[in-house]
């Protein structure tokens, strides 16, 4: 009985965050807040479920499963936020006055000063990498 | 499992997570662009895996695990494909926001997610940043933002990166307006290359 509570906790702290997810997710401005808010219950919310899960069956192959679950996730949820946010900068669905410091920027304007180098130096015929 | 406190909590975990998908669809029936309607959607899935979850813990269906993964593939899929063929033209819906991207300046180009000024949006679309925001003189005003013409300049320009050169300028709308949701579609895949 003590094991049903308190996996029962775990997935009501798990419903929590899935709460707090939707919440940011309805009331925060911009796109990069939103992606702050919903990765709430992919990782942690996911992992509470899955210590229940764990609790009240604890076998091998079941832990074993969880494990997989968990670690899947762990890696494929920071590859997908991060194509996520590399689509919204470069659409341009952030707010400018809500960063402090935009450290992408600069390494944009590195790259585009590069690009406008080569360009220039390849009007002028004098590109050393043509032949 | 015929405890009054885990009925309640069993009760109250499902009202947060029925709340929590509402929510989330809400924002992506409202949601400006796609990438906001992925997030939400994302919400979806995972308050969708917490109760599925949630629902193996306490009645014993851990034959349902091979769901959970798969679930978690379809979230990973979906938001990597969705935000790798999103672009300028379809990410946003016409008239959810005043800021569209057809209004956008040259030194103004965030995003407004709250309609709640209309004018002064308006007025970004128009003027520069510190005029906008009474920080420069407004006296006679910036040249050549205000004309007509330039207005009709700035819609078929819409596509071009800001930030850009003004020699640069032509040959960068070039690339980009022909290009569809190709791998270049997400508004330059060889720009941080180098």
């Amino acid at each position: 009985m003590a094991a049903d509570i308190i996996s029962a906790v775990l997935v009501l702290l798990g419903g929590v965050l899935s709460l707090a997810a939707g919440i940011g997710t309805l009331r925060f401005s911009d796109l990069l807040s939103r992606m702050h808010a919903s990765a709430k219950p992919q990782v942690l919310g996911l992992i509470l479920v899955a210590i229940a899960i764990g609790i009240q069956f604890p076998t091998w192959a079941t832990v074993t499963t969880l494990a997989i679950i968990i670690s899947f996730q762990l890696v494929t949820i920071p590859v997908a936020t991060h194509m996520v946010g590399r689509a919204g900068y470069r659409t341009k669905h952030l707010r400018r006055s809500m960063l402090y410091r935009d450290e992408l920027a600069e390494a944009v304007e590195r790259a585009e000063a590069r690009e406008i180098a080569r360009e220039r130096r390849r009007e002028h015929g004098t590109d050393e990498n043509d032949g | 499992m015929s405890s009054p406190v885990l009925d309640v909590i069993i009760v109250v975990t499902s009202v947060l997570l029925a709340a929590s998908v509402l929510l989330a669809l809400y924002r992506v029936v409202r949601g400006p662009s796609i990438l906001d309607r992925m997030i939400a959607t994302d919400v979806v899935l995972a308050s969708i895996m917490c109760g599925l979850g949630g629902f193996m813990a306490l009645s014993g269906r851990t034959d349902l695990l091979p769901v959970l993964v798969v679930l978690a593939m379809l979230g990973f899929v979906g938001s990597v494909s969705v935000s790798r063929y999103v672009t300028k033209s379809d990410s946003m819906t016409s008239g959810a926001e005043t800021g569209s991207l057809g209004d956008f300046s040259a030194s103004d180009w965030h995003m407004f997610s709250d309609v709640e000024e209309p004018v002064s949006a308006e007025a970004n679309a128009q003027w520069p940043d510190d005029v906008a925001r009474g920080i420069a003189d407004v006296s006679d005003g910036p040249p050549g933002t205000t004309v007509p013409a330039e207005a009709d300049d700035e819609e078929h320009q819409s596509s071009t990166r800001p930030g850009a050169v003004d020699d640069h300028d032509e040959k960068l709308t070039d690339d980009e307006s022909g290009v569809g949701p190709g791998p270049r579609g997400d508004g330059g895949g060889g720009r941080d290359g180098g």
